[in-house]
């Protein structure tokens, strides 16, 4: 290219700088441009979508019910440790000494039924099949199964569940199918009471903030209260005035949450309400609704989402903490918290019964701050680029 | 001049403003102001920051109630009207904002921007007709088709002071306050934007009240001038009477801070420049408000009001040593 033509003088024309600006981007798709740029954002929301499809597909695969219960099979864990039966199948013994057969991939078959018992000894004789007897040797621990010289068998081999993948709670029901209803009730819990609360939040706030006055005074003071009684005191309160269920920890829940939305938007809408473009609106005479659902809300988005999603891992920790301490959903309804309670008795010998829910706990909450502190960053106008 | 368009568009009649400033004290922003515009001419209204002229025209569209005084719009009373009542009037009165960036909403596009005047008062039928009339207004202020789905920080402050104009003249209002439409822009832009006010003038016989601190912008764009201190109108006559025969002290200590582009020039002039602050609204000076910084000022003036009297044929000045 001749070094003159690029210095050539171009025809001017109004439509040429108008085709050289990009894509005009609106607000969501620069808050999604910046959310998605944040790895831990992200993995939160990653999270969240894989909960919300094990707990909403989920109890449509799994062959359990949440209260399915077979107390042959109660206490029995993921992996199990087995034996091997003198037909190539295999024995698991429970924390209770009783003895269960397993085949070969892993699959329950059945609990072997108490042939004689040798106190003395401390053994015990099941018989197994065509004529075939199985002894259980109790006299050291861990119990052992004896091999047919009578002396225990050391070997052991383990083997994956296949039956209950995440094994049995003490009544002899699937924990995985458990904890999908537990976290549907969960998230169902958060969702409405966070959705609630926005709204409740959204309207008083809204109006203190854009009344201003003695009435924003009021309000405030009445917020003031019920934010001075703990609120988890105030919920178990209201709990225990209602029936037991779903519904009414929903009701406690939201009727106590949308404190903080309320201060939140009350805050915004007072900054916002003295800027021009909402005294402009006044002056064209747009209604106090159009003012309030136009301008100010839409403005004030961006911290109500951070709040609300802030709120819900706080409101699940809440239902999961009634229900833990038995004012929650009632049994035999999973729930996350009531897993937890149930859990607790045979702490010591069956952990696992505590941990899979207190994990499933936290990755509710870590995956809802993720994606909370992701917001906030993405909807902070001064981190815009 | 025909007798409609002598007619008198606004009459304001001893406007006061004051916001409580807490403890039981009071923020005197505008206090005891009149003035009128007749049809198709601009009022120009000068003065220092903070001297009540963005509460006074905030008063007069009445985004503030007045504390006392009446405003006629049309030769209607509107001082109290309750909001429902006040709506027919605003189609008639619009105002165009200081800060094009905080004066535009941005979570809209600019076709709901404009939109938004035509939705509060319902005047388009559809949505078709809605846009066809915000097309037709935003080319009116230079701006074209594929901006109406853009939202507004895509803009220069220009572009989005446009937008502003756009939003304010597309009810075909009879007056529309300017509240330092160009303080915001750079030089080149307010000569543009300036110019595009006097064509829509021209066009469609507005009027005007034009609040600037820029006196030379004033002149150009005014047929009157008002000259406010400290919530108070001090001196009102022709935009070249108030240039060439300057009464009161303030207007000639203000009139000398304006900046001359000679530099001999320049230096000949004497300097009349003005000291001091402005005193605090929340307790102005007794008498004149501005004997602190007047440098004629007398026993009188720190005990007497002095009043708004005419000096010449349709120059009004208020000041005891030039009344006297």
């Amino acid at each position: 290219m001749q070094a003159a033509s690029k210095w050539e003088r171009v025809a001017s024309g109004i439509g040429e700088a108008d085709r050289l600006y990009s894509k005009p981007r609106s607000f969501a798709g620069d808050v999604w441009f910046r959310f998605r740029h944040k790895p831990t954002a992200l993995l939160g929301l990653i999270i969240i979508a894989v909960l919300i499809l094990f707990a909403v597909v989920g109890p449509f695969i799994t062959p359990y019910g949440y209260d399915d219960q077979n107390t042959k099979f109660a206490n029995i864990p993921a992996v199990l440790q087995v034996y091997p039966a003198p037909d190539g199948h295999w024995l698991y013994i429970t924390k209770a000494l009783k003895v269960v057969e397993v085949d070969e991939q892993g699959n329950l078959v059945q609990q072997l039924r108490k042939g004689k018992d040798d106190a003395a000894n401390k053994v015990t004789v099941y018989p197994y099949g065509d004529g075939l007897t199985v002894t259980l040797d109790y006299s050291q621990t861990p119990a052992a199964i004896q091999d047919a010289e009578g002396n225990r068998i050391s070997e052991t081999k383990r083997l994956w569940n296949k039956t209950y993948l995440l094994g049995t709670d003490h009544l002899g029901r699937d924990i995985l199918s458990r904890l999908m209803y537990g976290t549907r009730i969960s998230l169902m819990v958060a969702f409405i009471a966070a959705l609630v609360n926005m709204v409740i939040g959204i309207f008083y706030g809204g109006i203190a903030g854009y009344l201003g006055g003695r009435t924003d005074s009021i309000m405030m003071r009445i917020v003031d209260i019920i934010s001075t009684i703990p609120l988890t005191l105030y919920v178990i309160l209201i709990k225990v005035c209602l029936d037991d269920g779903l519904l009414s920890i929903i009701i406690a829940l939201s009727s106590v949450y949308w404190v903080d939305m309320a201060r939140v938007v009350r805050g915004q809408v007072l900054s916002l309400k003295n800027q021009e473009f909402v005294m402009a609106a006044q002056t064209i005479g747009s209604s106090t609704r159009t003012i309030l659902t136009r301008h100010l809300i839409p403005n004030a988005m961006g911290p109500i989402l951070v709040t609300v999603t802030m709120l819900i891992p706080s409101a699940i920790f809440m239902e999961a903490f009634m229900s833990f301490i038995g004012i929650g959903i009632a049994p035999p309804l999973a729930s996350l918290g009531t897993m937890c309670n149930d859990a607790t008795d045979a702490l010591r010998t069956n952990p696992y019964q505590l941990f899979l829910p207190a994990i499933v706990i936290c990755l509710i909450m870590f995956a809802f701050n993720f994606v909370g502190d992701g917001l906030r960053d993405a909807l902070d106008p001064k981190l815009k680029k | 001049m025909s007798a409609a368009s002598d007619q008198e568009v606004l009459r304001v009649e001893n406007l006061t403003k004051h916001f409580p400033a807490g403890h039981g004290k009071m923020v005197h922003a505008v206090d005891g102001v009149s003035f009128s515009i007749q049809r198709g001419k601009t009022l120009g209204l000068v003065g220092e920051s903070g001297c009540g002229k963005s509460s006074c025209a905030r008063t007069i569209i009445r985004i503030y109630e007045p504390t006392s005084g009446r405003i006629f719009l049309e030769g209607e009373e509107i001082s109290h009207l309750t909001p429902k009542q006040m709506l027919p009037h605003r189609r008639k009165m619009q105002m165009i904002f200081q800060d094009p960036y905080a004066s535009l909403n941005a979570r809209m596009t600019v076709q709901d921007i404009v939109a938004e005047p035509l939705r509060a008062h319902h005047i388009c039928a559809s949505r078709g007709e809605e846009r066809e009339m915000v097309i037709d207004m935003l080319a009116r202020v230079g701006l074209n088709q594929d901006h109406a789905g853009r939202y507004a920080h895509e803009f220069s402050g220009g572009q989005r002071q446009r937008v502003g104009i756009a939003r304010a003249l597309i009810l075909h209002p009879e007056l529309v306050i300017c509240d330092e439409p160009i303080s915001a822009l750079d030089v080149s832009i307010q000569a543009q934007v300036v110019n595009m006010l006097r064509a829509f003038q021209e066009e469609q016989g507005l009027t005007y009240l034009f609040i600037a601190h820029d006196l030379s912008m004033v002149r150009y764009v005014s047929d009157d001038v008002g000259v406010m201190y400290l919530g108070q109108l001090v001196e009102k006559c022709e935009a070249d009477e108030i240039y060439s025969h300057p009464l009161h002290p303030y207007t000639q200590g203000l009139l000398s801070s304006v900046p001359i582009p000679d530099p001999v020039a320049a230096r000949q002039k004497e300097s009349v420049g003005l000291e001091g602050d402005l005193p605090s609204p929340i307790a102005p000076p007794a008498g004149c408000r501005f004997h602190t910084r007047c440098p004629y000022a007398t026993e009188r003036c720190k005990q007497e009001v002095p009043e708004l009297k005419e000096a010449g044929p349709g120059h009004f000045v208020a000041c005891h040593a030039v009344n006297s």
